[in-house]
Protein backbone atom coordinates (compact mmCIF):
# COMPACT_ATOMS: atom_id res chain seq x y z
CA UNK A 1 0.00 0.00 0.00
CA UNK A 2 1.29 3.60 -0.89
CA UNK A 3 1.85 5.94 1.73
CA UNK A 4 1.57 9.34 -0.02
CA UNK A 5 3.72 11.24 2.76
CA UNK A 6 6.47 8.93 1.81
CA UNK A 7 6.08 9.56 -2.11
CA UNK A 8 5.31 12.87 -1.63
CA UNK A 9 9.29 12.93 -0.60
CA UNK A 10 10.20 12.01 -4.14
CA UNK A 11 8.89 14.54 -5.25
CA UNK A 12 10.75 17.48 -5.49
CA UNK A 13 10.32 21.23 -7.01
CA UNK A 14 11.39 21.64 -10.90
CA UNK A 15 14.18 24.04 -11.34
CA UNK A 16 12.83 27.74 -12.46
CA UNK A 17 14.68 29.43 -15.19
CA UNK A 18 16.01 32.05 -13.28
CA UNK A 19 17.40 28.75 -11.47
CA UNK A 20 19.57 27.88 -14.20
CA UNK A 21 22.77 29.71 -13.89
CA UNK A 22 23.44 28.26 -10.03
CA UNK A 23 21.86 24.67 -11.45
CA UNK A 24 24.73 24.93 -14.05
CA UNK A 25 27.69 26.37 -11.27
CA UNK A 26 26.45 23.56 -9.05
CA UNK A 27 26.94 20.33 -11.27
CA UNK A 28 29.76 18.11 -10.24
CA UNK A 29 30.98 17.88 -13.30
CA UNK A 30 34.45 15.56 -12.04
CA UNK A 31 34.54 12.38 -14.01
CA UNK A 32 36.80 9.31 -13.95
CA UNK A 33 39.39 10.56 -16.71
CA UNK A 34 39.99 13.41 -13.93
CA UNK A 35 40.60 11.38 -11.25
CA UNK A 36 42.92 8.93 -13.52
CA UNK A 37 44.97 12.04 -13.94
CA UNK A 38 45.07 12.87 -10.01
CA UNK A 39 46.05 9.52 -9.26
CA UNK A 40 49.00 9.96 -12.09
CA UNK A 41 49.97 12.93 -10.98
CA UNK A 42 50.07 12.21 -7.20
CA UNK A 43 51.57 8.59 -7.95
CA UNK A 44 54.22 10.62 -9.90
CA UNK A 45 54.90 13.14 -7.04
CA UNK A 46 55.48 10.09 -4.87
CA UNK A 47 58.08 8.88 -7.24
CA UNK A 48 59.84 11.63 -7.19
CA UNK A 49 60.08 12.52 -3.65
CA UNK A 50 61.28 8.57 -3.25
CA UNK B 1 40.99 9.71 -28.91
CA UNK B 2 43.87 12.21 -27.58
CA UNK B 3 45.86 11.25 -24.70
CA UNK B 4 45.03 13.05 -21.42
CA UNK B 5 48.47 14.26 -20.79
CA UNK B 6 49.68 15.63 -24.11
CA UNK B 7 46.65 16.24 -26.39
CA UNK B 8 48.62 13.76 -29.31
CA UNK B 9 46.53 11.55 -31.04
CA UNK B 10 46.61 7.90 -29.60
CA UNK B 11 47.58 4.95 -31.51
CA UNK B 12 46.15 1.00 -31.09
CA UNK B 13 49.20 0.87 -28.58
CA UNK B 14 48.67 1.33 -24.56
CA UNK B 15 50.86 4.26 -24.25
CA UNK B 16 51.40 7.94 -25.67
CA UNK B 17 53.88 7.72 -28.65
CA UNK B 18 54.30 11.78 -28.43
CA UNK B 19 54.75 11.67 -24.47
CA UNK B 20 55.11 8.18 -23.26
CA UNK B 21 52.41 8.13 -20.66
CA UNK B 22 50.50 4.73 -19.93
CA UNK B 23 47.18 5.36 -21.59
CA UNK B 24 45.48 1.91 -21.04
CA UNK B 25 43.13 2.54 -17.69
CA UNK B 26 42.30 5.85 -20.06
CA UNK B 27 41.03 3.95 -23.11
CA UNK B 28 38.91 1.60 -20.81
CA UNK B 29 37.40 4.86 -19.68
CA UNK B 30 36.75 5.83 -22.83
CA UNK B 31 35.27 2.93 -24.02
CA UNK B 32 33.34 2.57 -21.52
CA UNK B 33 31.63 6.20 -21.83
CA UNK B 34 31.15 5.29 -25.18
CA UNK B 35 29.45 1.88 -24.20
CA UNK B 36 27.06 3.62 -21.91
CA UNK B 37 26.05 6.75 -24.82
CA UNK B 38 25.51 3.70 -27.24
CA UNK B 39 23.07 2.19 -24.47
CA UNK B 40 21.35 5.32 -23.54
CA UNK B 41 20.86 5.83 -27.20
CA UNK B 42 19.08 2.65 -27.59
CA UNK B 43 17.06 3.27 -24.81
CA UNK B 44 16.05 6.51 -25.59
CA UNK B 45 15.31 5.06 -29.34
CA UNK B 46 12.74 2.89 -27.92
CA UNK B 47 11.43 5.38 -24.88
CA UNK B 48 12.81 4.09 -22.02
CA UNK B 49 14.23 7.78 -20.88
CA UNK B 50 14.47 6.52 -17.27
CA UNK B 51 16.80 4.07 -18.82
CA UNK B 52 18.32 6.06 -20.97
CA UNK B 53 19.14 9.06 -18.17
CA UNK B 54 20.74 5.93 -16.37
CA UNK B 55 23.20 5.28 -19.15
CA UNK B 56 23.62 8.69 -20.36
CA UNK B 57 24.93 10.12 -16.52
CA UNK B 58 27.02 7.12 -16.07
CA UNK B 59 28.79 7.89 -19.70
CA UNK B 60 29.10 11.35 -19.00
CA UNK B 61 30.69 10.44 -15.25
CA UNK B 62 33.23 8.24 -17.12
CA UNK B 63 33.87 11.22 -20.04
CA UNK B 64 32.36 14.94 -19.03
CA UNK B 65 33.73 15.44 -22.25
CA UNK B 66 31.31 13.28 -24.09
CA UNK B 67 29.42 15.64 -25.81
CA UNK B 68 27.30 13.51 -27.93
CA UNK B 69 26.26 12.26 -24.79
CA UNK B 70 25.38 15.50 -23.09
CA UNK B 71 23.75 16.53 -26.12
CA UNK B 72 21.29 13.51 -25.52
CA UNK B 73 20.75 14.06 -22.07
CA UNK B 74 19.50 17.40 -22.48
CA UNK B 75 17.13 16.14 -25.26
CA UNK B 76 15.93 13.38 -22.84
CA UNK B 77 15.19 15.94 -20.11
CA UNK B 78 13.29 17.94 -22.33
CA UNK B 79 11.12 15.49 -23.14
CA UNK B 80 10.66 14.30 -19.90
CA UNK B 81 9.33 18.28 -19.67
CA UNK B 82 12.35 19.30 -17.44
CA UNK B 83 13.20 22.14 -19.50
CA UNK B 84 15.26 23.66 -17.48
CA UNK B 85 17.50 20.99 -16.81
CA UNK B 86 17.73 19.97 -20.82
CA UNK B 87 18.92 23.72 -21.26
CA UNK B 88 21.42 23.32 -18.17
CA UNK B 89 23.16 20.46 -20.19
CA UNK B 90 23.26 22.49 -23.34
CA UNK B 91 24.60 25.24 -21.88
CA UNK B 92 27.63 23.08 -20.52
CA UNK B 93 27.80 21.18 -23.51
CA UNK B 94 28.16 24.48 -25.71
CA UNK B 95 31.22 25.58 -22.51
CA UNK B 96 32.68 22.49 -23.64
CA UNK B 97 33.02 22.51 -26.91
CA UNK B 98 31.96 26.15 -28.88
CA UNK B 99 32.14 25.12 -32.21
CA UNK B 100 30.33 23.10 -33.96
CA UNK B 101 27.66 21.58 -31.13
CA UNK B 102 24.78 20.73 -32.54
CA UNK B 103 23.48 22.32 -28.54
CA UNK B 104 23.60 25.95 -29.97
CA UNK B 105 20.83 25.21 -32.31
CA UNK B 106 18.54 23.67 -28.90
CA UNK B 107 19.42 26.75 -27.12
CA UNK B 108 18.48 29.26 -29.77
CA UNK B 109 15.45 27.07 -30.44
CA UNK B 110 14.28 27.93 -26.44
CA UNK B 111 15.45 31.11 -26.32
CA UNK B 112 15.04 32.85 -29.41
CA UNK B 113 10.61 32.20 -28.94
CA UNK B 114 11.14 34.58 -25.57
CA UNK B 115 7.11 34.15 -25.06
CA UNK B 116 7.56 30.15 -25.03
CA UNK B 117 9.96 30.59 -22.47
CA UNK B 118 8.00 32.18 -20.39
CA UNK B 119 5.33 29.69 -20.74
CA UNK B 120 7.85 27.08 -20.18
CA UNK B 121 8.72 29.29 -16.95
CA UNK B 122 5.47 29.83 -15.79
CA UNK B 123 4.90 25.45 -16.39
CA UNK B 124 7.49 25.55 -13.90
CA UNK B 125 5.98 27.60 -11.19
CA UNK B 126 2.83 25.89 -11.15
CA UNK B 127 4.20 23.08 -10.84
CA UNK B 128 6.25 24.15 -7.82
CA UNK B 129 2.79 26.02 -6.41
CA UNK B 130 1.07 22.47 -7.05
CA UNK B 131 4.39 20.78 -4.88
CA UNK B 132 3.34 23.32 -1.82
CA UNK B 133 0.11 22.88 -2.01
CA UNK B 134 0.71 19.24 -2.17
CA UNK B 135 2.89 19.94 1.29
CA UNK B 136 0.30 21.81 2.80
CA UNK B 137 -2.34 19.44 2.19
CA UNK B 138 -4.28 21.23 -0.67
CA UNK B 139 -4.65 18.21 -2.30
CA UNK B 140 -7.93 19.71 -4.50
CA UNK B 141 -5.65 23.10 -5.43
CA UNK B 142 -2.79 20.33 -6.06
CA UNK B 143 -5.08 18.61 -8.73
CA UNK B 144 -6.55 22.17 -10.51
CA UNK B 145 -3.07 23.16 -10.48
CA UNK B 146 -1.16 20.24 -11.72
CA UNK B 147 -3.98 20.18 -14.53
CA UNK B 148 -3.13 23.44 -15.60
CA UNK B 149 0.56 22.54 -15.55
CA UNK B 150 -0.47 19.30 -17.72
CA UNK B 151 -2.50 21.55 -20.27
CA UNK B 152 0.65 24.07 -21.11
CA UNK B 153 3.26 20.88 -20.75
CA UNK B 154 1.92 17.26 -21.16
CA UNK B 155 5.00 15.94 -21.47
CA UNK B 156 5.72 16.76 -17.90
CA UNK B 157 6.33 13.35 -16.51
CA UNK B 158 6.82 14.62 -12.82
CA UNK B 159 3.44 16.21 -12.64
CA UNK B 160 1.50 12.91 -14.58
CA UNK B 161 2.99 11.17 -11.93
CA UNK B 162 2.05 13.52 -8.69
CA UNK B 163 -1.52 13.98 -10.21
CA UNK B 164 -1.25 10.01 -10.17
CA UNK B 165 -0.83 10.15 -6.68
CA UNK B 166 -2.89 12.48 -5.95
CA UNK B 167 -5.81 10.25 -7.68
CA UNK B 168 -4.55 7.60 -5.97
CA UNK B 169 -4.67 9.04 -2.09
CA UNK B 170 -8.71 10.16 -3.25
CA UNK B 171 -9.46 6.54 -4.64
CA UNK B 172 -9.71 7.83 -7.98
CA UNK B 173 -7.87 4.97 -9.83
CA UNK B 174 -9.00 5.47 -13.14
CA UNK B 175 -8.15 8.67 -13.06
CA UNK B 176 -4.69 8.03 -11.59
CA UNK B 177 -4.58 4.72 -14.04
CA UNK B 178 -5.24 7.33 -16.99
CA UNK B 179 -1.65 9.69 -15.57
CA UNK B 180 0.25 6.87 -15.38
CA UNK B 181 -0.73 5.28 -18.80
CA UNK B 182 0.46 8.98 -20.25
CA UNK B 183 3.33 8.97 -18.36
CA UNK B 184 4.17 5.50 -19.33
CA UNK B 185 3.55 6.65 -22.95
CA UNK B 186 6.26 9.32 -22.57
CA UNK B 187 8.56 7.14 -20.37
CA UNK B 188 7.91 3.16 -20.96
CA UNK B 189 10.35 2.21 -18.14
CA UNK B 190 9.57 4.75 -15.65
CA UNK B 191 10.09 2.89 -12.37
CA UNK B 192 7.93 5.26 -10.39
CA UNK B 193 4.99 5.21 -12.49
CA UNK B 194 5.06 1.05 -12.75
CA UNK B 195 5.43 1.15 -9.33
CA UNK B 196 2.13 2.93 -9.08
CA UNK B 197 0.38 1.23 -11.71
CA UNK B 198 1.20 -1.76 -10.18
CA UNK B 199 -0.86 -0.17 -7.28
CA UNK B 200 -3.43 0.89 -8.87
CA UNK B 201 -3.45 -2.48 -11.14
CA UNK B 202 -3.87 -4.45 -7.70
CA UNK B 203 -6.32 -2.48 -5.99
CA UNK B 204 -9.25 -2.10 -8.99
CA UNK B 205 -9.10 -5.40 -9.64
CA UNK B 206 -8.84 -7.60 -5.98
CA UNK B 207 -12.23 -9.52 -6.27
CA UNK B 208 -11.50 -10.06 -9.90
CA UNK B 209 -8.13 -11.85 -9.00
CA UNK B 210 -9.91 -14.36 -7.07
CA UNK B 211 -13.11 -15.43 -8.40
CA UNK B 212 -13.62 -18.06 -11.49
CA UNK B 213 -12.42 -16.81 -14.95
CA UNK B 214 -15.54 -18.07 -16.00
CA UNK B 215 -17.27 -15.39 -13.61
CA UNK B 216 -15.15 -12.67 -14.79
CA UNK B 217 -15.78 -13.16 -18.38
CA UNK B 218 -19.83 -13.79 -17.57
CA UNK B 219 -19.18 -10.06 -15.89
CA UNK B 220 -18.05 -8.64 -18.42
CA UNK B 221 -20.36 -9.92 -20.52
CA UNK B 222 -22.74 -8.14 -19.26
CA UNK B 223 -21.50 -5.09 -20.15
CA UNK B 224 -20.16 -2.71 -22.48
CA UNK B 225 -17.35 -0.78 -21.94
CA UNK B 226 -15.82 1.73 -24.41
CA UNK B 227 -14.01 4.98 -24.03
CA UNK B 228 -15.73 8.13 -25.13
CA UNK B 229 -13.10 11.31 -24.76
CA UNK B 230 -11.90 10.78 -21.19
CA UNK B 231 -14.63 9.28 -19.71
CA UNK B 232 -15.10 4.95 -19.53
CA UNK B 233 -18.67 4.65 -20.38
CA UNK B 234 -20.25 1.45 -18.86
CA UNK B 235 -23.54 0.26 -20.85
CA UNK B 236 -25.44 -2.45 -19.57
CA UNK B 237 -26.53 -5.00 -22.21
CA UNK B 238 -29.56 -7.00 -20.62
CA UNK B 239 -31.40 -3.67 -20.30
CA UNK B 240 -34.47 -4.06 -22.50
CA UNK B 241 -36.36 -1.04 -24.02
CA UNK B 242 -40.11 -0.95 -22.76
CA UNK B 243 -42.77 -1.96 -25.21
CA UNK B 244 -45.22 1.47 -26.13
CA UNK B 245 -41.92 3.77 -25.87
CA UNK B 246 -43.54 5.52 -28.79
CA UNK B 247 -46.46 6.89 -26.92
CA UNK B 248 -44.30 7.56 -24.33
CA UNK B 249 -41.54 9.64 -26.23
CA UNK B 250 -44.26 11.43 -27.67
CA UNK B 251 -45.91 12.20 -24.11
CA UNK B 252 -42.00 12.82 -23.19
CA UNK B 253 -41.22 15.08 -26.20
CA UNK B 254 -44.92 17.06 -25.20
CA UNK B 255 -43.71 17.32 -21.28
CA UNK B 256 -40.19 18.88 -22.42
CA UNK B 257 -42.16 21.10 -24.62
CA UNK B 258 -44.38 22.17 -21.71
CA UNK B 259 -40.71 22.75 -19.73
CA UNK B 260 -38.78 24.24 -22.28
CA UNK B 261 -41.69 27.11 -22.51
CA UNK B 262 -42.33 27.46 -18.85
CA UNK B 263 -38.68 27.93 -18.68
CA UNK B 264 -38.83 30.76 -21.30
CA UNK B 265 -41.24 32.02 -19.43
CA UNK B 266 -39.88 32.02 -15.76
CA UNK B 267 -36.38 33.25 -17.39
CA UNK B 268 -36.44 34.30 -20.81
CA UNK B 269 -39.17 36.98 -20.86
CA UNK B 270 -39.25 38.23 -17.37
CA UNK B 271 -35.05 39.16 -18.57
CA UNK B 272 -36.74 40.60 -22.10
CA UNK B 273 -38.73 42.79 -19.91
CA UNK B 274 -36.16 43.55 -17.66
CA UNK B 275 -33.98 45.00 -20.95
CA UNK B 276 -37.01 46.73 -22.38
CA UNK B 277 -37.89 48.24 -18.79
CA UNK B 278 -34.37 49.22 -18.32
CA UNK B 279 -34.28 50.53 -21.71
CA UNK B 280 -37.40 52.75 -21.30
CA UNK B 281 -35.98 53.88 -18.16
CA UNK B 282 -32.72 55.24 -19.48
CA UNK B 283 -34.85 56.56 -22.60
CA UNK B 284 -37.27 58.43 -19.96
CA UNK B 285 -33.75 59.87 -18.25
CA UNK B 286 -32.43 60.96 -21.12
CA UNK B 287 -35.81 62.83 -21.96
CA UNK B 288 -35.92 64.33 -18.87
CA UNK B 289 -32.13 65.34 -19.27
CA UNK B 290 -33.05 67.43 -22.86
CA UNK B 291 -36.54 68.61 -20.96
CA UNK B 292 -34.42 70.15 -18.33
CA UNK B 293 -31.91 71.84 -20.97
CA UNK B 294 -35.25 73.27 -22.77
CA UNK B 295 -36.42 74.57 -19.69
CA UNK B 296 -33.27 76.06 -18.60
CA UNK B 297 -32.61 77.38 -22.40
CA UNK B 298 -36.67 78.71 -21.82
CA UNK B 299 -35.72 80.53 -18.50
CA UNK B 300 -32.97 81.68 -19.87
CA UNK B 301 -34.70 83.27 -22.85
CA UNK B 302 -37.55 84.56 -20.51
CA UNK B 303 -34.94 86.55 -18.30
CA UNK B 304 -33.39 87.82 -21.60
CA UNK B 305 -37.16 89.42 -22.36
CA UNK B 306 -38.05 90.51 -19.41
CA UNK B 307 -34.38 92.78 -19.31
CA UNK B 308 -35.39 93.36 -23.32
CA UNK B 309 -38.81 95.20 -21.75
CA UNK B 310 -37.36 96.79 -18.76
CA UNK B 311 -34.49 97.99 -21.11
CA UNK B 312 -37.40 98.87 -23.68
CA UNK B 313 -39.98 100.78 -20.51
CA UNK B 314 -36.89 102.76 -19.65
CA UNK B 315 -35.74 103.59 -23.34
CA UNK B 316 -40.03 104.87 -23.49
CA UNK B 317 -39.71 106.98 -20.14
CA UNK B 318 -36.47 108.65 -21.77
CA UNK B 319 -38.17 109.27 -25.12
CA UNK B 320 -41.15 110.88 -23.05
CA UNK B 321 -38.90 112.48 -21.10
CA UNK B 322 -37.91 114.26 -24.48
CA UNK B 323 -41.06 114.44 -26.39
CA UNK B 324 -44.07 114.33 -23.57
CA UNK B 325 -45.70 117.41 -22.33
CA UNK B 326 -43.45 118.07 -19.80
CA UNK B 327 -40.59 116.30 -22.33
CA UNK B 328 -37.27 118.38 -22.79
CA UNK B 329 -37.95 119.17 -26.45
CA UNK B 330 -41.43 120.45 -25.37
CA UNK B 331 -39.78 122.62 -22.85
CA UNK B 332 -37.36 123.69 -25.03
CA UNK B 333 -40.10 124.31 -27.93
CA UNK B 334 -42.07 126.51 -25.39
CA UNK B 335 -39.42 128.51 -24.25
CA UNK B 336 -38.33 129.35 -27.84
CA UNK B 337 -42.29 130.16 -28.52
CA UNK B 338 -41.97 132.56 -25.36
CA UNK B 339 -38.74 134.07 -26.82
CA UNK B 340 -40.25 134.49 -30.40
CA UNK B 341 -43.59 136.10 -29.18
CA UNK B 342 -41.50 138.39 -26.70
CA UNK B 343 -39.39 139.51 -29.68
CA UNK B 344 -42.57 140.60 -31.86
CA UNK B 345 -44.51 141.73 -29.35
CA UNK B 346 -42.13 143.22 -27.08
CA UNK B 347 -45.18 141.90 -24.27
CA UNK B 348 -43.71 141.35 -21.01
CA UNK B 349 -47.00 139.85 -19.39
CA UNK B 350 -47.52 137.38 -22.03
CA UNK B 351 -44.11 136.32 -22.06
CA UNK B 352 -43.80 136.15 -18.15
CA UNK B 353 -46.99 134.21 -18.21
CA UNK B 354 -44.92 132.05 -21.09
CA UNK B 355 -41.66 131.46 -18.85
CA UNK B 356 -43.99 131.00 -15.49
CA UNK B 357 -45.82 127.66 -17.51
CA UNK B 358 -42.03 126.56 -18.41
CA UNK B 359 -41.26 126.69 -15.12
CA UNK B 360 -43.82 124.79 -13.68
CA UNK B 361 -43.47 121.68 -15.82
CA UNK B 362 -39.68 121.69 -15.46
CA UNK B 363 -36.99 122.02 -12.60
CA UNK B 364 -34.78 124.83 -14.75
CA UNK B 365 -32.17 124.00 -12.22
CA UNK B 366 -31.93 120.72 -14.07
CA UNK B 367 -32.16 121.56 -17.47
CA UNK B 368 -29.34 121.93 -20.33
CA UNK B 369 -27.09 125.00 -19.60
CA UNK B 370 -28.09 126.44 -23.01
CA UNK B 371 -31.53 126.14 -21.21
CA UNK B 372 -30.88 127.97 -18.27
CA UNK B 373 -28.79 130.50 -20.16
CA UNK B 374 -31.86 130.99 -22.69
CA UNK B 375 -34.61 131.43 -19.72
CA UNK B 376 -32.62 133.67 -17.79
CA UNK B 377 -31.50 135.82 -20.26
CA UNK B 378 -35.04 135.83 -21.43
CA UNK B 379 -36.06 136.84 -18.06
CA UNK B 380 -33.76 139.29 -17.48
CA UNK B 381 -34.95 141.43 -20.67
CA UNK B 382 -38.12 141.48 -19.55
CA UNK B 383 -37.60 141.60 -16.06
CA UNK B 384 -37.36 145.70 -15.55
CA UNK B 385 -40.59 146.73 -17.94
CA UNK B 386 -42.37 144.30 -16.13
CA UNK B 387 -41.19 145.27 -12.64
CA UNK B 388 -42.20 148.62 -13.65
CA UNK B 389 -45.59 148.04 -14.68
CA UNK B 390 -46.33 145.89 -11.95
CA UNK B 391 -45.37 148.30 -9.94
CA UNK B 392 -47.41 151.12 -11.16
CA UNK B 393 -50.78 148.85 -11.17
CA UNK B 394 -49.36 148.27 -7.58
CA UNK B 395 -49.22 151.84 -6.61
CA UNK B 396 -52.14 152.82 -7.79
CA UNK B 397 -53.63 149.75 -5.68
CA UNK B 398 -51.76 151.38 -2.96
CA UNK B 399 -52.89 154.89 -3.15
CA UNK B 400 -56.24 153.87 -3.08
CA UNK B 401 -55.83 151.95 0.02
CA UNK B 402 -56.52 148.36 -1.68
CA UNK B 403 -53.86 146.84 0.17
CA UNK B 404 -54.47 143.43 -0.95
CA UNK B 405 -54.04 144.30 -4.87
CA UNK B 406 -51.01 146.51 -3.97
CA UNK B 407 -49.36 143.62 -1.99
CA UNK B 408 -49.59 141.37 -5.01
CA UNK B 409 -49.23 143.56 -7.79
CA UNK B 410 -45.53 144.92 -5.74
CA UNK B 411 -44.44 141.34 -4.87
CA UNK B 412 -44.18 140.16 -8.21
CA UNK B 413 -42.54 143.88 -9.24
CA UNK B 414 -40.08 142.93 -6.83
CA UNK B 415 -39.47 139.30 -8.16
CA UNK B 416 -39.28 140.48 -11.77
CA UNK B 417 -36.73 143.02 -10.61
CA UNK B 418 -34.94 142.61 -7.25
CA UNK B 419 -33.19 146.00 -8.34
CA UNK B 420 -36.32 147.90 -7.77
CA UNK B 421 -35.89 149.02 -4.50
CA UNK B 422 -39.23 151.24 -4.97
CA UNK B 423 -41.01 148.39 -5.43
CA UNK B 424 -39.84 146.44 -2.03
CA UNK B 425 -40.09 149.66 -0.13
CA UNK B 426 -44.07 150.21 -1.10
CA UNK B 427 -44.32 146.29 -0.86
CA UNK B 428 -43.51 146.90 3.19
CA UNK B 429 -45.70 150.32 3.49
CA UNK B 430 -48.62 148.14 1.49
CA UNK B 431 -47.65 144.78 4.37
CA UNK B 432 -47.95 147.59 7.36
CA UNK B 433 -51.08 149.26 5.65
CA UNK B 434 -52.60 145.78 5.59
CA UNK B 435 -51.77 145.44 8.91
CA UNK B 436 -49.43 142.23 8.84
CA UNK B 437 -46.25 143.30 10.71
CA UNK B 438 -44.89 140.20 10.31
CA UNK B 439 -44.63 140.29 6.37
CA UNK B 440 -43.99 143.68 6.68
CA UNK B 441 -40.77 143.78 9.40
CA UNK B 442 -39.56 140.94 6.70
CA UNK B 443 -39.65 142.91 3.72
CA UNK B 444 -38.44 146.10 5.47
CA UNK B 445 -35.09 143.80 6.53
CA UNK B 446 -35.33 141.88 2.94
CA UNK B 447 -34.68 145.63 1.96
CA UNK B 448 -32.04 146.51 4.57
CA UNK B 449 -30.00 143.75 3.75
CA UNK B 450 -30.03 144.31 -0.55
CA UNK B 451 -29.64 147.98 -0.35
CA UNK B 452 -28.01 148.96 3.19
CA UNK B 453 -26.79 152.55 3.58
CA UNK B 454 -29.53 154.13 1.06
CA UNK B 455 -32.23 156.22 1.90
CA UNK B 456 -34.57 153.69 1.84
CA UNK B 457 -33.31 151.30 4.15
CA UNK B 458 -32.84 154.48 6.75
CA UNK B 459 -36.85 154.84 6.07
CA UNK B 460 -37.62 150.72 5.91
CA UNK B 461 -35.11 150.44 9.46
CA UNK B 462 -37.28 153.85 10.75
CA UNK B 463 -40.51 151.94 10.15
CA UNK B 464 -39.49 149.16 11.92
CA UNK B 465 -38.20 150.85 14.63
CA UNK B 466 -41.81 152.85 14.81
CA UNK B 467 -43.91 149.33 14.34
CA UNK B 468 -41.59 148.00 17.47
CA UNK B 469 -42.76 151.01 19.66
CA UNK B 470 -46.58 150.63 18.53
CA UNK B 471 -46.46 147.26 19.44
CA UNK B 472 -44.79 148.20 23.28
Amino acid sequence: MINFEEELKKFHPSFEVEDAEEAIYNQDLTDAVDLLVKLVQESEEIESME
Amino acid sequence: MFCYNCGCQLSEHDFCTACGADVALYKKIMFASNRFYNEGLEKAGVRDLTGALGSLRQSLKFNKYNIEARNLLGLVYFEMGEVVTALSQWVISKNLRPEKNIADDYIDMIQANASRLESINQTIKKYNQAYAYCKQDSKDLAVIQLKKVLSLNPKFIQAHQLLALLYMESEQWDRAKRELKKCLDIDRNNTLALRYMKEVEFLTAPDESVKAPGAVKRRREESLRYQSDNEIIIQPLDIKERKGSGISTLVNMGIGLVIGLAAMYFLVVPSRVATVRSKMNQDIVALGEQLDAKTVDIQGLEAQVAGLQEERDDLNKELEGYVGTGGTLSTMDNLLTAASVYLETQDPKQTAEDLEGIAETVVIEETSEAFQTLYHTLFGVIGPPLSQAYYTEGMQAYNSRNYEEAIEALSKAALYDESNVEAWYNLGNAYRGAEDTQNAVATYNKLIELFPDTDRARRAQRAIDDMAGAVR
